[in-house]
């Protein structure tokens, strides 16, 4: 299995502050990672950077073997995002919002075949003729992610996907992403310890723009001889102060 | 090109979608050309106006509608990038050209409707009022004050781009009082003379006033047509091609 993501001395600079400071990381196809970090840990950042959406300031970046700078086209085509705020068009519905993406990512033949598919995975049935800001929070979030995914991207990136999402949406929104992880190479920013947990196959903790750890929860446990992520984090967190 | 008609069509559903767009864009020049039409009604045949006159009227009222398809550009373009669908779209394969014509195609769609329709409410009017209007001349009118269409979403484009989601529409507001009083549609301003007179052959909204009017009269004179379509054509490619630049200038400026 090869890599989808990789990653060496990935740096953002900002006016008077860096974002992410080095990043060097490598994520294999079909792996879930999580980035973990308390705001202003450089999480968004480090998606926006692998998305096209900012360029790098220093440092290299590649998805599926593409450069993100110089095969910024191609990489554009190979991911999709689903953005920290819920980016969905509030007037149309929910079956058009995803027609809309469908057809900028797919050819017109399985455009039709692709929204149907999804609706269906997604459970959207009931909703597909509803407008989407009419949607609760937890449906628009599955939309904003169904949305992401119906281009057929390789490497999925899922930016704070259950923010602000009572417990039951959250859990709900956790089996669409497990089933989605059979399929795909996903990336996950959160500040959840329990949805890091829960999901990633890898967890990576940052702060500050740093990585400050990197692994499964069972290597994470045993670099710190802590039981849990929060345990972990915290040991982690204790240290870089 | 796909990409651009699929986004045009989603901009177009948002904006038909709108109640506000058929209040300003279709509703509220019928409403200004009853009025007006009223206006004219109650001046004495003696002071010789005739400004309200339907056939004056209706060429008036078609450009005094476009500007509102500006106002409605701006507000589509500001509100897309005050929230993150646009994040979304800029990492999508749309080239900046996607999204320029996918903003401004369906305002001019909503244009020509909103001309057509002014126009057959114009002739409604004339029926009523005993005047005749020639329905070549409307016809011709249609096709006519497309430049003036793709200049004002065009000048929308640049505010939304520019302003956000509170300041363009207020910024439009302004343009559309300048550009009603400037280019004629109220009043003659070539009558009126001086500063005023010298200001409005300066901007592109006297010579689009212009261009209407002679279309529906069938008047094809250099004066009365040829340079003012020159100016609209050349303001609308123009302000077109300053729009995509600013635009893509910003949505690189967004990814830096």
């Amino acid at each position: 299995m090869g890599y989808a993501i990789k990653t060496e001395g990935l740096i953002k600079r900002y006016k008077d502050k860096t974002a992410v400071a080095g990043l060097t990381l490598t994520v294999n196809e079909g792996e879930l990672i999580a980035l973990l970090g308390v705001n202003g840990a450089g999480k968004t950042t480090t998606v926006k950077m692998l998305t096209c959406l900012t360029k790098p300031s220093e440092g290299k970046a590649e998805i599926m073997g593409r450069d993100v700078i110089k095969d910024s086209e191609e990489v554009k085509r190979l991911v999709g995002v689903s953005p920290q705020d819920t980016s969905v068009a509030e007037n149309l519905t929910v079956k058009e919002n995803l027609e809309f993406m469908a057809d900028l990512y797919l050819p017109k033949e399985k455009s039709a075949k692709a929204v149907e598919k999804t609706i269906k995975a997604f459970g959207l049935e009931e909703f597909k003729d509803k407008k989407s800001k009419l949607l609760s929070g937890g449906y628009k979030r599955k939309l904003s992610i169904a949305m992401a995914i119906i281009g057929e991207p390789k490497v999925l990136f899922l930016d704070e996907p259950t923010l602000g999402l009572d417990v039951l949406a959250r859990r709900q929104l956790w089996r669409e992403i497990e089933a989605l992880k059979k399929i795909m190479t996903i990336v996950l920013t959160t500040h959840y310890m329990e949805e890091a947990q829960a999901l990633a196959d890898r967890i990576v903790i940052m702060n500050e723009g740093r990585v400050m750890a990197i692994g499964t929860l069972e290597e994470l446990e045993n670099m710190t001889g802590k039981k849990g992520l929060e345990d972990v984090f915290v040991s982690i967190a204790e240290k870089m102060e | 090109m796909r990409r651009t008609m699929v986004f045009a069509k989603r901009n177009l559903i948002e904006v038909y979608r709108d109640p506000l767009s058929w209040i300003f864009c279709i509703a509220f020049p019928i409403v200004m050309l009853i009025i007006m039409s009223i206006v004219n009604s109650a001046i004495p045949k003696e002071a010789g106006n005739t400004l309200f006159r339907i056939d004056n009227l209706a060429g008036g009222i078609a450009i005094f509608g476009q500007m509102f398809i500006m106002l409605f550009t701006a507000i589509a373009v500001a509100k897309d990038r005050s929230g993150a669908f646009l994040t979304r779209l800029y990492s999508s394969p749309m080239k900046s050209s996607n999204f320029v014509w996918g903003y401004i195609l369906p305002m001019l769609l909503t244009a020509v409707i909103q001309v057509c329709v002014s126009l057959i409410a114009a002739v409604v009017i004339s029926l009523i009022s005993g005047y005749s209007l020639s329905i070549v001349g409307l016809l011709f009118t249609v096709v006519a004050v497309i430049p003036s269409a793709l200049m004002f979403s065009s000048i929308g484009f640049l505010f939304g781009t520019f302003f956000n989601e509170k300041a363009a529409p207020g910024i439009c507001s302004i343009i559309i009082s300048l550009g009603a009083m400037l280019g004629g549609i109220w009043f003659d301003v070539e009558g009126v003379g001086g500063f005023m007179y010298k200001l409005g052959k300066c901007l592109p909204f006297l010579y689009a006033t212009k261009l209407a009017r002679s279309a529906i009269a069938l008047e094809f004179g250099v004066k009365e047509f040829l340079i003012p379509l020159g100016v609209v054509v050349f303001a609308a490619l123009a302000l077109t091609i300053l729009a995509s630049i600013v635009f893509n200038s910003k949505m690189r400026a967004d990814q830096r």
